[in-house]
Formats: C-alpha cells, sequence, structure tokens
C-alpha cells in the first residue's frame, strides 16, 4: 500500500482552497555562476602563475567545447522529463562516419562540407529514431536510449574496421581548428549553439512546448500542443547536437573512434543536474547548464593543476554530482523522479 | 435569443463497454444565454462535458455549433469551433506565464495565430493579446506573471479569459463551459465569478455546471436536470425553486431503509472524534462510532469526507482535535501503531492502493498481518492458505482459488479481497471506508454490501464514505454530513427516518 507517503492527493478545501499544482523554482540559475566564480578564484589562488593564465583560459575553453554542445541538446530532453543516454552513441556513429567521408588514411573519399552534413543527418536520424518510438509506441525514453547508445557504438564499430582512421588535413578540418580571438573554430560554433538554443527556449514553440510538455503532458495536449511532434523533434536536436560533437570530438582527435565520446554522457548528466534542471522536467534552462559545464570543466582543470591524483579527481567528481542532487532533493523531493 | 442556437445536442448516446452513461440527451443553449446543467454524482455530467471538449466521442447523435453539424475530433476541434473549457481540476501551465497559457489556448488555428510566424514567438504580440482577452472578461493582469505565482482563484480568472480567447479566434461567439467553478472558492471570488459569467454572456454563451443549487439559480437564465444519464427536465430558471431541483435531481426514489436498525446506545464505544480540524480544511468535526455501528459520511465532492476519514487513519495531518480507539488517544501515533490498535482503511483506488495487482490472492489477504502467518520469521504457507480458504468462504470470493493472480479477479472480488486483508485481523475494531462500491456492478456491490454488514455482525464499528445518498441510507445507522469541511448534520437514521431530499438540503 503506498498509503504511507503523506497524502499525494491535492486537498482541495480550506483557506489555502486548492492550490493544486506548484511549481517548485530551482535555486537562482546564478547560484551555479557563483560557485564557477569562487571556484575560479580558489584555484587562483592555489596555482598562482599557471592556472589564470589567457593559454589555460583558452585551454578550459576548448576543454568545455563538446561537451557545451551536448549539454544543450541533452537540457531540451531533460526538460521534457525524458533523458537521453545515447549521446555517446551517436557521437560515435557521426563522429567516424565524418572521419571515414573526408580526406582520411583509409579511403580516397573528400567531400568536405558533405561529410559533415551527412554526419549531422545521421545525429538527426538517430533522434528521429528514438523520438518516434519513444512517443508512439510508448518506450520510456531511459531504456530506449540505453538501447540506441548500444546501436550507436555498435555502427561505429563496424565502420571503424581493422583500425583507426585518421583524418587527412582538408580545408573543413582545418577550418574547425583555426582560431578567431584565441579560440578555435570548434568553440564558437559551440557558443553558436548555446545561443541558438537560447533562443529556441525563449522565442520559439519549440522551446516554451518542451517546457510545457514538462510540466504536465496531459495538460499540453488538452491545450492542444502537439505533444508527439514537439518531443521527437526535442529527440532530434538532441541526436544533431551529439552528431555535431562526435565530429568536433574526431577533429580534434585527428581521427575516428568508437571512443570519441566515452566519458561525456556522465559528464553532460552531471551537469544538467548540478545547474538545476529538474529531472522531473518542466524547469531549468540552457543557460544554467552551460554554467554548470564550465564549472565542472574548471574543477576538472584545476585539479590536474593542482596536481590531485586522477583516481581522487573522479572520486570528487563523484562528490560534486552527490552534493548537488543532495541540493536540489531539498528543495523538492520528487525532483530525481524519470517520469516519462 | 437569436435565431440559431449556439449549441444543439440531439439524441446524444454514450456508454463505456456495457455500462450506458448518457441516453438520448438532447439540449439547445442560445446565443447570450448562461444554461445550468445538474446532476448528481454519476449523473453523467462530466461525460457530456468531456464530449462537448471533444474528449469523448458521442455513439451516436447529432452536435450543431452554430448551425453547422460537428462532430468533434479531438481537444483542439473543440477549441477551433469555440468552445472553451473550464474544467473543474485546473488546466494550466504552471511554469509557464499567463500569456503563455492564453497564447495556448487560443493558438490553435495556425493561420490566424498572429503571436508565433514560422514557429518563432512575438512576445510583443502575445502578451498585447492576453492583456486584451484579460480585459474583456474585466480583469488587470499582468500578463507576464507566472502562473505558478498566482492564487487559485486567479488562476480560474486566467481558464475563463483562455477559453474566452478560444472562441475570439474561432470567429465566434465563444461558448464557455464552466465545470464546477465555484466549489473550491471563497464567497467573495464566488461574487466575483458571477460578475465574469455577466460578463461572458455579453460576449457568447456559458454553460454552467454545479450542483450548488443556489448559484445555478442565481446566474443562470434556463437550467438542464440531468439523471441517471437522461436529461429530465427543462425548466426556465425564473419559474424553478431549489426543492423542485432537489427532487428533480434525486428523482425522489424510495429508498429502502433497513428492516434491522438497532439502537447503540449502549454498545462500547470504539471510535471518538471531538473537534477534529486539520490544514486542509477539516473545521471542528465530531463523530462517535459504536461497536457494530455503521457510519456514512456524505457530502458533495471535496466537501471533505475523504479527509475526515484520512485524518483519523493518520495520513493527513490534524491541527487540533483528538481521535480516541476504545478511550485511548491514537492522534499521535503513526499509521502503523494506529493498525495495531484495530483500524484498517480501504482507500477509493482499489487499483492503485488497495491491492498489489503482481500478487495472488492469498498473499495480498496476507499482506497487512503478516504475524498471523508468520512463524519465527518465516513465511509459514499453509497458515497462509487456511487464511484465505476461510475467507474465501465467508465472503463468497470468486473464483475460490487462492493461488489466482488478484488482477484476473472482477472490481467486486478484488474489493472482497481487499476487505478479507483487514477483516482477518483479529483485533480489528474499526474499518474505514472509503467509497467501497465505486466502479462495481450491482451484483458486487450487493455482495460487498453482504461482507461489511457481516464485518459489523462481527461487532467491527465501520465508517464509510457514500457514493450517493440511497446508498448511505440503505447501509448505515447514522450518518454525517459535510459540507466545505465543516459537519452540517448528524443523523440517527432509526431515530429520525430521513429523506434523500432532508439530507441533500443539508449538503448543498
Amino acid at each position: 500500500m503506498s498509503l504511507l507517503k503523506e497524502n499525494p492527493r491535492p486537498t482541495t478545501m480550506g483557506p489555502h482552497k486548492g492550490i493544486t499544482r506548484t511549481v517548485t523554482k530551482p535555486a537562482g540559475q546564478y547560484g551555479t555562476a557563483v560557485a564557477l566564480v569562487i571556484l575560479f578564484a580558489a584555484f587562483s589562488v592555489i596555482n598562482p602563475g599557471s592556472f589564470m593564465t589567457a593559454g589555460n583560459v583558452i585551454t578550459i575553453l576548448n576543454q568545455a567545447t563538446v561537451p557545451l554542445i551536448l549539454v544543450t541538446g541533452m537540457t531540451f530532453v531533460v526538460l521534457l522529463g525524458s533523458v537521453d543516454l545515447s549521446l555517446e552513441g551517436t557521437m560515435a556513429a557521426a563522429g567516424i562516419s565524418f572521419v571515414l567521408l573526408s580526406r582520411n588514411s583509409v579511403n580516397g573519399n573528400d567531400f568536405q562540407l558533405a561529410a559533415l552534413i551527412i554526419a549531422l543527418i545521421i545525429g538527426v536520424l538517430f533522434g528521429l529514431v528514438t523520438g518516434l518510438i519513444h512517443n508512439y509506441l510508448k518506450v520510456p525514453s531511459f531504456i530506449l536510449t540505453l538501447g540506441m547508445w548500444y546501436i550507436g557504438l555498435g555502427t561505429a564499430t563496424i565502420l571503424y574496421g581493422d583500425g583507426a582512421t585518421t583524418l587527412e588535413p582538408s580545408p573543413l578540418v582545418n577550418w574547425f581548428g583555426s582560431t578567431v580571438f584565441g579560440l578555435s573554430n570548434s568553440f564558437w560554433i559551440a557558443v553558436g549553439v548555446f545561443c541558438l538554443a537560447l533562443v529556441l527556449s525563449k522565442w520559439t514553440k519549440f522551446g516554451r512546448y518542451a517546457y510545457a510538455i514538462g510540466d504536465s503532458q496531459e495538460i499540453a495536449k488538452v491545450a492542444g500542443i502537439k505533444v508527439f511532434r514537439y518531443k521527437t523533434l526535442v529527440f532530434v536536436f538532441s541526436g544533431a547536437c551529439a552528431a555535431l560533437a562526435g565530429v568536433i570530438g574526431s577533429v580534434k582527435l585527428g581521427a575516428g573512434v568508437v571512443e570519441v565520446g566515452s566519458g561525456q554522457l556522465f559528464f553532460t548528466l552531471t551537469a544538467v543536474v548540478v545547474g538545476g534542471t529538474l529531472l522531473s522536467g518542466g524547469s531549468g534552462g540552457v543557460a544554467r547548464s552551460m554554467f554548470a559545464i564550465l564549472l565542472l570543466t574548471v574543477l576538472n582543470n584545476g585539479l590536474v593543476l593542482s596536481g590531485v591524483d586522477p583516481s581522487i579527481q573522479q572520486a570528487l567528481f563523484g562528490c560534486v554530482i552527490v552534493i548537488a542532487v543532495v541540493l536540489t532533493a531539498l528543495r523538492k523531493r520528487d525532483v530525481l523522479r524519470v517520469v516519462k | 435569443m437569436s435565431v440559431t442556437p449556439a449549441l444543439e445536442l440531439s439524441g446524444i448516446n454514450k456508454s463505456f463497454g456495457s455500462k450506458t452513461v448518457l441516453k438520448d440527451v438532447s439540449m439547445r443553449i442560445g446565443q447570450n444565454e448562461v444554461v445550468g446543467l445538474i446532476g448528481e454524482n454519476g449523473a453523467g455530467k462530466s461525460t457530456l462535458l468531456k464530449l462537448l471538449a471533444g474528449l469523448h466521442q458521442q455513439d451516436s447523435g447529432g452536435l450543431r455549433i452554430h448551425g453547422i453539424d460537428r462532430q468533434l475530433r479531438n481537444a483542439s476541434h473543440a477549441a477551433e469551433l469555440g468552445i472553451g473549457v473550464v474544467h473543474q481540476e485546473q488546466s494550466l501551465l504552471t511554469n509557464l506565464s499567463v500569456a503563455e497559457n492564453i497564447h495556448l489556448g487560443g493558438a490553435k488555428n495556425r493561420n490566424k495565430d498572429a503571436g508565433s510566424s514560422l514557429g518563432f514567438l512575438n512576445w510583443k504580440t502575445i502578451n498585447a493579446q492576453a492583456t486584451k482577452s484579460l480585459r474583456r472578461i474585466g480583469l488587470d493582469m499582468d500578463p507576464r506573471a507566472m502562473i505558478a505565482d498566482l492564487t487559485f482563484a486567479q488562476r480560474q480568472m486566467v481558464e475563463i479569459a483562455k477559453a474566452v480567447e478560444v472562441g475570439e479566434h474561432a470567429h465566434a461567439l465563444p461558448i464557455v463551459i464552466l465545470d464546477e467553478p465555484t466549489s473550491v472558492l471563497e464567497p467573495s471570488e464566488i461574487k466575483r465569478l458571477a460578475g465574469e459569467i455577466q460578463r461572458l454572456r455579453e460576449i457568447g454563451s456559458v454553460i454552467f455546471v454545479s450542483h450548488r443549487l443556489e448559484e445555478v439559480l442565481e446566474f443562470t437564465d434556463r437550467i438542464y436536470v440531468l439523471r441517471h444519464g437522461k436529461v429530465v427536465a427543462e425548466r426556465e430558471t425564473k419559474s424553478v425553486n431549489e426543492e423542485e431541483l432537489f427532487a428533480l435531481m434525486t428523482g425522489r426514489q424510495s429508498v429502502r431503509v433497513r428492516e434491522d436498525l438497532q439502537d447503540f446506545a449502549e454498545a462500547d464505544t470504539v471510535l471518538e472524534v471531538k473537534n477534529l480540524s486539520t490544514a486542509g480544511g477539516l473545521d471542528e468535526i465530531t463523530l462517535t462510532l459504536k461497536a457494530g455501528q455503521l457510519h456514512s459520511l456524505v457530502g458533495a465532492t471535496s466537501s471533505g469526507c475523504e479527509e475526515v476519514v484520512r485524518a483519523i487513519f493518520g495520513v493527513e495531518r490534524i491541527t487540533s482535535g483528538s481521535i480516541k480507539i476504545a478511550g485511548h488517544p491514537v492522534d499521535k501515533l503513526t499509521v502503523r501503531e494506529r493498525i495495531r490498535r484495530g483500524m484498517a482503511y480501504l482507500p477509493s483506488e482499489r487499483k492503485s492502493e488497495g491491492i498489489v495487482s503482481g500478487m495472488s490472492v492469498t498473499e495480498n489477504m496476507a499482506l497487512a498481518h503478516l504475524d498471523a502467518t508468520h512463524g519465527r520469521g518465516l513465511r509459514r504457507r499453509n497458515l497462509e492458505v487456511q487464511l484465505s480458504n476461510m475467507w474465501m468462504d465467508r465472503l463468497d470470493i470468486r473464483p475460490r482459488d487462492g493461488q489466482a493472480a488478484i488482477a484476473e479477479l472482477s472490481g467486486g472480488n478484488q474489493q472482497k479481497v481487499a476487505l478479507a486483508k483487514w477483516l482477518c485481523d483479529p483485533n480489528l475494531k474499526l474499518l474505514l471506508l472509503d467509497r467501497p462500491f465505486r466502479g462495481l456492478d450491482p451484483g458486487a456491490i450487493e455482495s460487498v454490501k453482504e461482507a461489511v454488514r457481516q464485518a459489523c455482525h462481527g461487532g467491527v464499528a465501520v465508517l464509510t464514505i457514500a457514493d450517493t445518498l440511497e446508498e448511505a441510507l440503505e447501509l448505515a445507522d447514522d450518518i454525517t454530513v459535510l459540507k466545505d469541511g465543516a459537519v452540517t448534520a448528524s443523523i440517527n437514521v432509526l431515530a429520525e427516518r430521513p429523506s434523500v431530499v432532508d439530507i441533500l438540503g443539508k449538503m448543498v
């Protein structure tokens, strides 16, 4: 019997009549930003001369490039109350495809921009398949995207063939690496994706409906929102982001490997939670996730510079998540419930 | 009244499975008219509303909106045609702004959606439109306010604005349906709502659904009465009074009054509730139950019956008052301790709270009192089987197979298993039943009633929430009527022999 939990039913009487549903607002998104500044200051004090240098800041931002793209797509999925665990698989499949279609060490292909577009289409297809199955066959996104992850990895492994395919220099690949204001074009692409996401979340149906659906899918449906269509589009967006991240990751590595996205899911999902987007959906946003990505990247970078043992670093990262989760959970008990 | 009615229903039929909910319902709502729709719980009001909202489709019968035959496909189709519904449960997205919620309602008709182009939203237009919609019904509210920050009454006003907006986009006079809009409002807010309804009458038509007769009489021009899925009467509001509406609503059916009513004055007191109040809105509830007595709580939706029962069981926090079981105060005890003292609770959501669907009949019965079927910490199958066989006989549970998965049993038999789960406790003193017959077919209702009576004969005090007044009169020794969280009448059936109308008068 589930009676023993506190009255789960809204009470629709009395002086506080019928406030049937209220949204717990996450702590201001500046919480993460403030933590970022404090962390930055702390590492600057601990590592004078090595942390707070132009070179290191550039390193941090370049390091944040791939996660920033990934977290942008993931945030929208989480806003729906769903989750996309497939991104490492999508990254691998799209990344290797891109390498094999660009000028490379294995075949004579050299499709330039078309290679990038095809890689993105692969991401879109992954998202589309996920979205359609999730919505129309009513499969929970958690287990479905877990499957899609391995489909992506499997596809990448088949394409990988006998060994790593190295990227040969080509105009497109060189362009990704060339810098503007000291930062690579890859980074500026990530900034572009982030800005696009900001616009999407504030000024488009795509974004607003994601919030609406995350608050209550039933009410959104009754309000006439084409819920399945917009949910599917969100997964498509997330897939495209993962594919782009896969391409940029491969360019950075200079080769097409299955492990291109290894560890990114952990990092991305952590950032979404640390940023304060509720796993139950409807509350949060890309800006918070961006701050969280920077926070985690700075933490990672600072720990390395401070000479902390890598194995301890991992445990520290785990602690950061647990603390963030506890802080969120204190505000609203069921935020960690993955609903759909 | 203009020539073409805003809405015409003719011969609407609707059934769910074998249960007919609406039978040959015909109604007509004129332009600029406020029509009341009344009926008891289960009369078919909500089905009719869902039909008009496009959430259900009728099995047969015709629907004419502004003179054109229509078949509503879904919620957005109904909205496109200008039908706006203010549901009893609020349907606003709390994490969005007032303007966004209103826009969502009106934005369905794509080519007329000025607030967005190519998927991009124009906040200026959306906010301006929302301000306009709010003004039209006399509201001065910041369209950028978040719904989560508004009071219930404010939210309801937004809902009304949203419903009106729907009609605006359809380029027809809106037909606004208000489903029990007053049930959670304060008196001053109700007054305000009355003003809203007058304003709505000027810009469209209104269907006002309520079981509060005084409000229906005050707000409407004409009234339809629904009983058992049929329109039993249509009256001009001017020509009708409360008594007549009562009679029409309930049908004054003769109620079988119990033959075997006893006097419980001498019996032991099992439950004593004194001046019980809760944060949820219960106000100074007092009631007493004797061993073997059956006590029914009756009241309209959200009158507080459920809260009383839940407070007694300890799942609703109480702010003042006392609860005693057989003389011992229990209001500080946990649910588990209260069960030990002989309390049991059967919730109305049988599927979600009353049974464990994955388990067998026997396992379900043994669940609440594991001590009885366990020896030295281990489960004793033979004890479990003995117990379940005994209760399957006593309550006539079919199929008589303890191994059967409970999910495969009929609703009535599931309910009997849920009852047996508590009855098998030799220590049981007080059984709390929340609408125990809901969703059961008539045959099953009879046999569950029989099981409840048996429990009473065995000396258990039973407190039930009755679904209908007939049910209360047929079963109960005592009836307590609640309204808005307070007791409006305590009736001893043996002494007072009340009629349905007597009780209904106390409810509304």
